[in-house]
């Protein structure tokens, strides 16, 4: 069994004013934003409990939040690491070569696609189309920044300037 | 003419040299004729004899319980009964074939999607007892068993052409 | 309506309706997987994209609305490229197993690779697998073969109201499933097994046991509720041997009655019929020991029994009593056989106590409406009902006439979890329950001081009211009945009285009750009911596939009069422990599949079905044993040659009988509210008859909830006791000890026995005065 755990009233807030955008039965609609609200409050995951606070706030069938959580790449399901690296592996990407840019990562973070470094410092996420395909290869930081035609040097750049703001 | 050489080959018994010549040469020829039983013929790997349930080399019985030799079976010689085993898997609680119903056509053989019933080579078989005839599960599996060699090798031989 | 082509043959449709209808109308195939007339679109197989005239591409025919002079084409190159493509994606996935998969042979994905597949797959890479969830004992999952159609989903979404299973993941690691591992909780749930059209959901109860080719296909009539749900039976083995086993039942679509669904109780019954329950031939008890005879022994030894006790005592002193999911035909011959030895005992109304006026009851408690038109109410009252276990069929259409809009309304004891929208839900006690029907009444009468009940019913055009299994077994059940008569007259409503067992309304038909011959016709002198049969005990019964440790409401008087009798005789397939202790002859008849016979439905519908194998041993068709044993008793017409003669003779008695009307008047009788605890009764969907209770797979998800005794939480508090903790019942003598559970559903000063299930076996007198007490040892 997992906990229980209750919404934050600030967050329920902030659900409830997404609410009032769609029709009073139409409360799926909000799933969305709660998933990304509680989210963030959470550090950057969701454990089930949640996604069952979520589901029991909106009034949905649990199943209904869980295909929504399961289906996006941006909630996690697991705990992540400080700084989440999305490296989109979609066609685009792919024809443009995220493969060598997935290897480099991965030998630089001494992790495999997935995974979270041990020193809980970096999750490296395989993700579905970022929607800038007209910079592909390109990966998304902590859900904020995006950089795109990547090179190997472009992302060894990227990961120093990461490890010197993770130092202060 | 024709009388005279008639008559010459009478006299001389030509026929008959003729005839003791081939006997000769099958005499000091190479033997073909076997000793049946003591000896026999070589058989081919496709031979349809006595049937056989076959097993995978670590032992575990192959047939799934699919009933694909069971709908084919011209002669509707097969019975099976199946249930899921304990493990989960599909397997049979009876397959029995009727031998005085089997004709040898060796459909079932076609059918079976994962080589479990087989023909093996063997013909020489006989029963004493009235439902000996009914060959049980595990009677086929014995037969499998003491065939297996001859079986894979069999197969093997025929591999291509299947 | 107009007209559209679909491959240059000219087909008729009607707006909004989409061109696979209209095919499908036409006789036209396409194929499809996710499509289903009863579900929802979904356009997410592909597999029925076709060809339109002036569409560039091809399109999904379950998604695309026919239009007037559309020209549609099924089989063109471009269709036959785009469903061979979709076929090939399809099949990158699934795997080959179909040797040992339960749906080879009847398989739409495998039909169709048959016709669009490619011999030799293109795809080398490695194939996708899916762990297997479980989801309970009924329904078996291969989640790998999943293609995806979603018609599972959609099942138990927009049909079923369960939506515990849902598609999560994306892409290739999409998966159907219950995320976190749930048991799937549906009196329903069956229907996803006809549904999935791979063999990634399948039945456990057969899994693995036969092949589709394998077995022969019979019409039947489902035997365990009033709606007479059309069933296929599938049976497997020779024709006239004890090998032929039912394998399975499958709906038989029948849109008026169950439409393409099938509750799950029918659906698995069947297991109750295996033979390890059964009686092999019939036995009698001599000197304490049970000998198994032939027939003749067996039948000459009952007749010869039976003419002793009516010819030294009194031809009232035998009485019987008959399951109502009997066949008609045993239910007339046995009233005949009954009546024509000179008694009027017989009765088949085994949860009833109340039986006040019922010389002024209608030919027999129905509806006055067709099932089907449960879906276009506007208001629904259900009054003592747990519609969606008792009938799980009439609760789909409940639930579908909530969707439409309807308003749904309740009035009961035991506050049933239900998978609509309950307007109004009054939670009553037993004794409170006449009270709140009564408020309805007044405030009907009135026009001040409406109920919102009295409102929605008055308000809606077309409304019905339900009783239930609650109302009728109520120990004011005339007086329940008669205010809901009452309300029905006020607001016009309908009113359909669900009975128990299959054939309640041909039971009422053939004259199986006490104070009515067959027909209706009314019996010159009134015998003994259910209740009082046993209450004054007999010397002679005659039990009708009837438990009655189980079966009846006053189980503990009727062993008690059983005991004592000097002759009991059961016709029944089984034997229970009960029956061992107090029959003196065991008659074993057949089953629903081993008998020709007749079931009338709620609706009055006259539903006959054939035996779909021979009585397995000895066993012998019920209406042949009572037929010879007509004869062996000497009595005159009983030489019928097959099932449909009784059948007829009834019929024709029918047509020639004045058939009584409702007569049931409001009389108001002192409602004395008992002191103490009041008793509530229930039957688990899965424990209603004899057959039933011996299907492994259904017993299997009784829920805890059945296996104990329920209270309220305060009456716990009160008692002092916790969950689980036992307590102890005494009732008329009997006293047992058995777990409580605190149950929400259940109001405070009330217990609620589960019956028909071990726990509580020969347990219950009617509404006797009940004690409760803390049991005597605590965990």
């Amino acid at each position: 069994m997992t906990e229980a755990v209750t919404i934050a009233p600030e967050t329920q807030a902030e659900i409830d004013r997404w609410l009032k955008k769609y029709p009073t039965d139409r409360k799926q609609s909000a799933v969305l934003q709660a998933l990304m609200f509680v989210q963030r409050d959470n550090g950057g995951w969701l454990s089930e409990a949640h996604l069952n606070a979520i589901a029991d706030y909106l009034e949905l069938p649990r199943i209904a939040v869980y295909e929504v959580a399961t289906f996006y790449d941006m909630y996690d399901l697991k705990p992540v690491g400080k700084n989440k690296i999305d490296v989109c592996t979609n066609i685009s990407c792919k024809l443009c070569g995220c493969d060598k840019i997935v290897s480099h990562l991965e030998k630089r973070l001494g992790i495999k696609i997935g995974e979270t470094t041990s020193d809980g410092r970096y999750t490296l996420k395989g993700v579905e189309c970022l929607a800038a395909c007209v910079g592909a290869p390109m990966m998304q930081i902590n859900d904020l920044e995006y950089h795109e035609k990547l090179t190997p040097e472009k992302v060894d750049a990227i990961l120093d300037r990461l490890e010197k703001e993770g130092d202060k | 003419m024709k009388r005279l050489i008639k008559t010459v080959k009478s006299f001389t018994l030509w026929e008959l040299f003729q005839g003791l010549f081939v006997t000769g040469r099958a005499f000091f020829g190479k033997k073909i004729t076997i000793q049946y039983p003591e000896e026999e013929t070589p058989i081919s790997p496709r031979f349809r004899g006595m049937l056989a349930l076959r097993r995978y080399p670590n032992g575990e019985e192959r047939c799934i319980a699919c009933k694909l030799c069971e709908a084919v079976c011209p002669a509707a010689a097969i019975t099976i009964e199946s249930e899921e085993r304990e493990d989960g898997s599909r397997r049979t609680t009876k397959y029995e074939i009727d031998a005085f119903k089997c004709i040898n056509c060796g459909f079932c053989e076609e059918a079976c999607p994962v080589d479990s019933i087989v023909l093996t080579p063997e013909m020489h078989y006989h029963i004493e007892n009235r439902g000996d005839n009914i060959l049980t599960k595990e009677k086929l599996l014995a037969i499998g068993d003491l065939y297996e060699e001859r079986l894979a090798a069999d197969r093997a031989a025929d591999e291509k052409y299947r | 309506m107009f007209t559209i082509e679909i491959n240059g043959k000219s087909v008729e449709a009607n707006d909004g309706q989409m061109v696979i209808d209209a095919a499908d109308a036409a006789g036209i195939y396409i194929p499809r997987f996710c499509y289903h007339k009863k579900l929802s679109v979904a356009a997410n197989c592909r597999m029925c994209l076709v060809e339109v005239e002036k569409m560039g591409k091809p399109v999904p025919a379950c998604a695309t609305p026919a239009v007037s002079g559309m020209k549609v084409f099924t089989q063109s190159q471009k269709a036959l490229d785009a469903q061979k493509a979709v076929m090939e994606f399809l099949l990158i996935n699934h795997p080959l197993d179909c040797p040992i998969c339960d749906q080879g042979g009847e398989c739409e994905l495998q039909d169709l690779a048959l016709c669009y597949g490619e011999d030799v797959g293109r795809y080398t890479e490695g194939k996708r697998a899916v762990a297997d969830e479980d989801i309970g004992p009924l329904v078996a999952t291969e989640m790998t073969r999943c293609i995806h159609c979603t018609r599972c989903v959609r099942f138990g979404t927009e049909i079923a109201g369960f939506r515990e299973l849902g598609m999560t993941g994306r892409g290739e690691k999409s998966r159907i499933g219950t995320y976190v591992k749930h048991f799937m909780q549906s009196e329903v749930s069956g229907n996803i097994i006809d549904l999935c059209p791979v063999g990634a959901l399948t039945s456990k109860p057969y899994r693995f046991t036969a092949r589709a080719w394998e077995m022969s296909q019979h019409r039947s009539i489902a035997p365990h509720d009033c709606l007479g749900s059309n069933i296929y039976v599938h049976t497997r083995g020779y024709e006239y041997s004890d090998f032929r086993e039912v394998m399975r039942v499958i709906p038989r679509e029948n849109e008026s009655i169950n439409e393409t669904w099938l509750s799950d109780r029918d659906r698995f019954s069947y297991e109750g019929l295996h033979k390890d329950h059964r009686l092999t031939g019939p036995m009698i008890r001599k000197e304490g020991k049970w000998l198994q005879v032939d027939w003749p022994t067996a039948l000459n030894f009952a007749a010869n029994k039976l003419r002793d006790i009516i010819n030294s005592k009194k031809p009232d002193q035998l009485a019987a009593i008959a399951s109502p999911s009997s066949t008609l035909e045993e239910l007339y011959l046995l009233q005949k056989i009954v009546r024509d030895l000179g008694s009027n005992n017989i009765d088949h109304r085994l949860h009833q106590s109340d039986f006040s006026q019922q010389e002024n009851a209608p030919l027999f408690p129905g509806m006055s409406t067709e099932l089907a038109s449960i879906d276009s109410m506007d208001a629904i009252l259900l009054v003592g009902s747990d519609i969606r276990r008792e009938q799980p069929l009439a609760g789909l259409r409940v639930r579908k006439a909530c969707l439409n809009g309807a308003t749904i309304m309740r009035i009961g004891s035991i506050d049933h979890d239900v998978n609509f929208k309950l307007s109004e839900n009054v939670h009553t006690t037993p004794s409170t329950l006449v009270e709140s029907l009564q408020a309805v009444v007044d405030s009907l009468t009135s026009d001040a001081n409406k109920s919102s009940i009295a409102k929605h019913l008055k308000n809606s055009e077309k409304s019905l009211i339900i009783l239930g299994d609650e109302a009728q077994s109520h120990s004011q059940a005339t007086l329940v009945r008669a205010l809901c008569l009452e309300i029905a007259k006020l607001s016009n409503a309908k009113i359909a009285i669900m009975t128990l067992g299959a054939n309640s309304a041909g039971a009422w038909i053939a004259g199986a009750v006490p104070h009515r011959k067959a027909a209706g016709e009314n019996s010159s002198a009134v015998g003994l009911n259910a209740q009082t049969m046993f209450s004054q005990p007999r010397a002679a019964y005659i039990l009708l596939n009837v438990e009655p440790e189980h079966d009846l409401i006053h189980s503990s008087t009727a062993i008690a009069a059983l005991m004592a009798a000097d002759f009991v005789m059961s016709l029944s397939p089984y034997m229970s422990p009960v029956h061992a202790d107090l029959a003196d002859v065991l008659l074993p008849i057949a089953p629903f599949t081993e008998t020709d016979g007749t079931f009338v439905n709620v609706e009055g519908k006259w539903q006959s079905f054939n035996a779909v194998s021979p009585p397995y041993g000895e066993v012998r068709p019920g209406w042949k044993v009572l037929r010879v044993f007509g004869n062996l008793l000497e009595l005159n017409g009983y030489d019928y040659i097959c099932a449909s003669e009784v059948r007829n003779e009834l019929e024709k008695l029918l047509q020639h009988s004045n058939v009584p009307t409702d007569r049931t008047s409001l009389e108001k009788n002192t409602s004395n509210k008992p002191k103490g605890f009041e008793i509530l009764y229930e039957w688990p969907a899965v424990c209603v008859d004899n057959v039933s209770r011996r299907a492994n797979a259904l017993q299997s998800i009784l829920m805890p909830l059945q296996r104990t005794v329920s209270i309220s939480s305060e009456t716990a508090k009160d008692l002092g006791i916790q969950s689980e903790q036992l307590i102890t019942l005494k009732q008329s003598d009997r006293e047992i000890t058995v777990p409580a559970r605190i149950d929400a559903r259940i109001p405070n000063t009330c217990v609620l026995v589960p019956k028909g299930v071990s726990l509580t076996s020969g347990f219950g007198d009617g509404f006797a005065e009940i004690t409760v007490q803390r049991g005597e040892s605590h965990a």
